[in-house]
């Protein structure tokens, strides 16, 4: 059992250590929270790129990944994500343990030093960052945000949720827009930088065979750098009323259709309901015996794929499935119905049982990966849910049918989005 | 009494043992892992499409994608399909088939020797009727377009009908939505009674179990099954030159812009082992020192904007094939290659230093070791080493025993140009 133990630093840092023998590496994962908004998500999303370009003690690029590499191949890569309506950006270090490397013994230091580096001391010019860093960091950023596209599943996924969510932060791409890409400059990335690492709510995640008392004072020396108050993150609007349902297509010369329906539960992760949601997901498409994946691929022979998840900091579901363009109407009717009947608790005993052992099995094995029970120890403290693996346990085994089918009223279908071919349009 | 392979660096040991007649198992015990991942596999993948059906004598071309369509059909039973049996224990089953093996696999924390069971069954009981391969093609069908779609898939096998003339490895390992249509249950039959024998298959268990009791059931099982011996599989592979197909291949999709893939054959091939395994690592660490992440020519190549930080390179080894793959997304793909070209005639000019090559080796080191922490990679891996007659055990010491003379003979022998395809996708005009 994964137990965490918690440190404020005494610059603000959120210390979470994961202390555990079974995995070969220790992986430390520093993550600075921002609210989710128009005006800074492009900044916030090129900003780690720009900061790995290099820093004082290795100014290019390229000396920065011989250092990297020479601590036995450690990696440090950056990484921007979504949670509910903040942006998180997150830089990760993933080290072998020395136990495993006779001769060496201060592998997490040296990795820690880099960190702490490339977050603070990064190369200026000016009144600001480097600029030949930043014009070729834009140019690649500019490419992340039209590579979309191409991955057909992400980008229609995407473009639901955008859809979806037009008029909320939500909505807003992660990696932003190429319109505010184009005003950055080496100043003002650099003045978002200042604030960025001042005043972001700041959470330091150390995952390993370590000991508590070493990691401590070590992570207060090397990562002592100066902070200010942090901010205040707004909550993320989960309830929100369906006037009507959209239904948006979109032509794209494309070889399979990809049907995504976007529905609001109103259930987010801090609420006890979330549990019975999770169950409800569970029969509806997230296993071999759901119901999307057994009537829409196995009964019909529809799709390849045809599954549901939920957006747990947001409140949403999404059901995917790619589909050959003529099949629209067929698929989004066998969608629909297998909704109505979790609506009408028409669920059997297989049904139910096997996805709360399904679930119980998707708890248990994220205790052996590293990422991901960091990334439970992240989600629970954005829920304010402080529990561990038992106590999730339990609170699965005690939905019943009733739970499942009061949560079922509240899932409402609020965009139906349709990629499909030149010509294939559908209303 | 079973056999035990060690790892004293990575503090790992398997425990195996051939049971008659002649299906080897493998287990790795690793305590506090809540997670059990078991697999068993077969060398059945999608190059094996022409061979003497076993038992019978008959010589036997099959439809491409059939080894891809049988792991499909295999969950199927006479009452049912097999994911039902495995999530009622909580189990959660998948399978794959690339071009040389196709693998059955489940991952569970409980009822682990139950979820086993199910496995050895339903791997050795075989039901395909005519009308679940009927409606099988529809899913396989949205399958391979949803491939088609798919830029990375493309350039890839674009690149393969480029790099080889005759060998099926040229294929899409699950066929075309044309060559599927003329699959049966029949010829599914004849390549499961030809594929399916014990002593073509292995199996690999990794988590918190017994070894013992795990060789022992799996043994209990394949006994009471009364299998013949099976004699030598013979599969038919096309005479392959060692010249190339095509030297250019590309394609319109819709994609933000070009990517660009160069392929070098590897034309001495034919043997597999230690030998082969000691291609592949060199091969790797001349791809990590001359276009790696931390080389001159990749950071030269990302300061021009040439290319991103997904720009990759990788090796392929096998008994009968071989190729390293070069490339990625890039706004100019033929300032690119014209690029990459000079920037490896230089590295081959200068050869790797010793210091350079150390330096690889020794990333290379930390990369397996990390990679230990999945049960997942452990199992696949493991397996996919040793139906190439390769100890992935031994990893680490072919790796310390490369010498920086084999590396630079690699570098000037297997990157030159009558060897050299490439694969282009170029961004659809909008119409």
């Amino acid at each position: 059992m994964t137990n965490i133990r918690r440190k404020r630093l005494k610059n603000g840092i959120n210390l979470y250590i994961h202390p555990t023998s079974k995995f070969k590496t220790i992986l430390v994962q520093l993550i600075l929270h921002r609210h989710l908004k128009e005006e800074d998500v492009t900044a916030c999303s090129l900003l780690p790129s720009v900061l790995q370009r290099g820093c004082g003690a290795f100014p290019t690029r390229q000396q920065l990944a011989y250092k990297l590499e020479e601590l036995y191949g450690s990696e440090l890569m950056a990484d921007v994500a979504k949670k509910g309506e903040r942006q998180l950006v997150s830089f990760t270090l993933d080290i072998v343990h020395d136990q495993y490397l006779p001769g060496e013994g201060d592998l997490l230091r040296k990795g820690l030093s880099i960190l702490r580096e490339v977050l603070t001391d990064p190369v200026l010019e000016d009144d600001g960052f480097k600029a030949e860093f930043v014009s070729q960091e834009k140019e690649q950023h500019e490419k992340v945000i039209q590579g979309l596209i191409n991955d057909k599943h992400a980008y229609s996924v995407e473009r639901c949720l955008q859809e979806m969510c037009s008029d909320e932060p939500f909505g807003i791409f992660k990696y932003g827009s190429l319109e505010k890409l184009k005003v950055i400059s080496p100043a003002s990335l650099y003045a978002f930088y200042r604030r960025f690492l001042m005043e972001s709510p700041t959470d330091l995640h150390v995952s390993g065979d370590i000991d508590m008392e070493e990691v401590v004072s070590l992570v207060e020396e090397v990562l002592d750098f100066e902070r200010a108050d942090v901010m205040n993150i707004p909550a993320t609007l989960v309830k929100k009323d369906v006037a009507e349902v959209r239904y948006i297509s979109e032509e794209l010369d494309v070889n399979q259709g990809k049907l995504v329906l976007g529905y609001r539960t109103g259930l987010t992760y801090a609420d006890d309901d979330y549990f019975p949601l999770l169950v409800y997901n569970g029969i509806l498409g997230s296993f071999p015996h759901s119901k999307l994946f057994q009537n829409v691929r196995e009964k019909a022979g529809l799709a390849y794929y045809a599954y549901s998840r939920l957006e747990k900091h947001k409140g949403l579901l999404l059901v995917s499935a790619g589909i050959e363009v003529k099949q629209y109407e067929q698929a989004l009717d066998i969608i629909r119905r297998q909704i109505e009947a979790l609506a009408g608790a028409d669920i059997n005993d297989e049904e139910f049982n096997n996805t709360i052992s399904g679930l119980r099995n998707q708890f248990l094995v994220e205790e052996d990966n590293p990422g991901l029970i960091i990334n439970r120890a992240l989600d629970g403290m954005l829920a304010g849910r402080d529990e561990d693996t038992e106590s999730l346990l339990s609170r699965l085994d005690a939905v019943t049918r009733d739970d499942v089918a009061r949560v079922a009223e509240q899932v409402e279908l609020d965009t139906v989005y349709f990629l499909t071919n030149k010509g294939g349009a559908q209303q | 009494m079973n056999k035990v392979l060690e790892n004293s660096l990575l503090k790992e040991k398997i425990f195996w043992q051939r049971i008659e007649p002649g299906l080897e198992v493998f287990v790795l015990p690793k305590r506090g892992y809540n997670k059990k991942y078991a697999t068993y596999a077969t060398r059945f993948g999608s190059i094996d499409s022409h061979f003497v059906v076993g038992g019978e004598g008959e010589e036997l071309v099959v439809p491409d994608g059939v080894a891809h369509f049988l792991e499909h059909k295999l969950f199927e039973e006479e009452d049912g399909n097999v994911f039902d049996r495995f999530a009622k224990l909580g189990a959660s089953s998948n399978a794959f088939t690339n071009f040389t093996n196709t693998a059955y696999l489940f991952s569970t924390t409980a009822n682990f020797y139950e979820c086993l069971e199910i496995l050895l069954d339903f791997v050795q009981q075989p039901y395909f009727t005519e009308e679940s391969v009927e409606k099988e093609k529809g899913i396989i069908e949205q399958e391979i377009r949803m491939y088609e779609d798919n830029p990375q898939w493309r350039i890839f096998f674009n690149l393969l009908t480029a790099l080889y003339n005759e060998h099926p490895v040229r294929k899409d390992i699950a066929g075309s939505v044309d060559s599927i249509r003329l699959i049966d249950k029949e010829i599914l039959y004849k390549c499961y009674r030809t594929f399916y024998h014990p002593s073509n298959m292995a199996i690999f268990v990794v988590g918190d179990v017994e070894p013992d009791r795990v060789i022992e059931q799996v043994a209990k099982n394949i006994s009471l099954r009364n299998y013949d011996q099976l004699g030598e599989i013979k599969r038919i592979y096309p005479q392959e030159p060692k010249t190339l197909a095509k030297d250019y291949v590309s394609m319109e999709l819709v994609v933000s812009q070009p990517v660009l893939n160069i392929g070098y054959k590897d034309s001495e091939t034919g043997y597999d082992g230690e030998r082969l395994l000691r291609r592949e690592l060199v091969t790797e660490v001349v791809l990590d020192a001359v276009l790696g992440s931390s080389s001159r020519l990749y950071n030269e190549l990302y300061e021009k904007g040439l290319i991103d930080d997904e720009f990759d390179a990788g090796v392929v080894s096998e008994k009968e094939y071989g190729h390293t793959i070069i490339g990625g997304e890039t706004e100019d793909p033929e300032l690119l290659y014209q690029r990459l070209q000079e920037g490896i005639g230089r590295a081959q000019k200068e050869g790797i230093s010793a210091e350079t090559f150390e330096h690889h080796r020794r990333k290379m080191m930390g990369g397996f070791l990390k990679s230990f922490n999945s049960l997942e990679f452990i199992a696949n891996n493991f397996l996919a080493y040793h139906f190439r007659n390769i100890n992935f055990f031994t990893y680490l010491d072919v790796l310390a025993d490369l010498t920086l003379e084999e590396a630079n003979h690699r570098l000037s022998d297997h990157f030159s140009a009558d060897n050299q395809a490439r694969s282009l996708i170029l961004p659809k005009k909008a119409q």
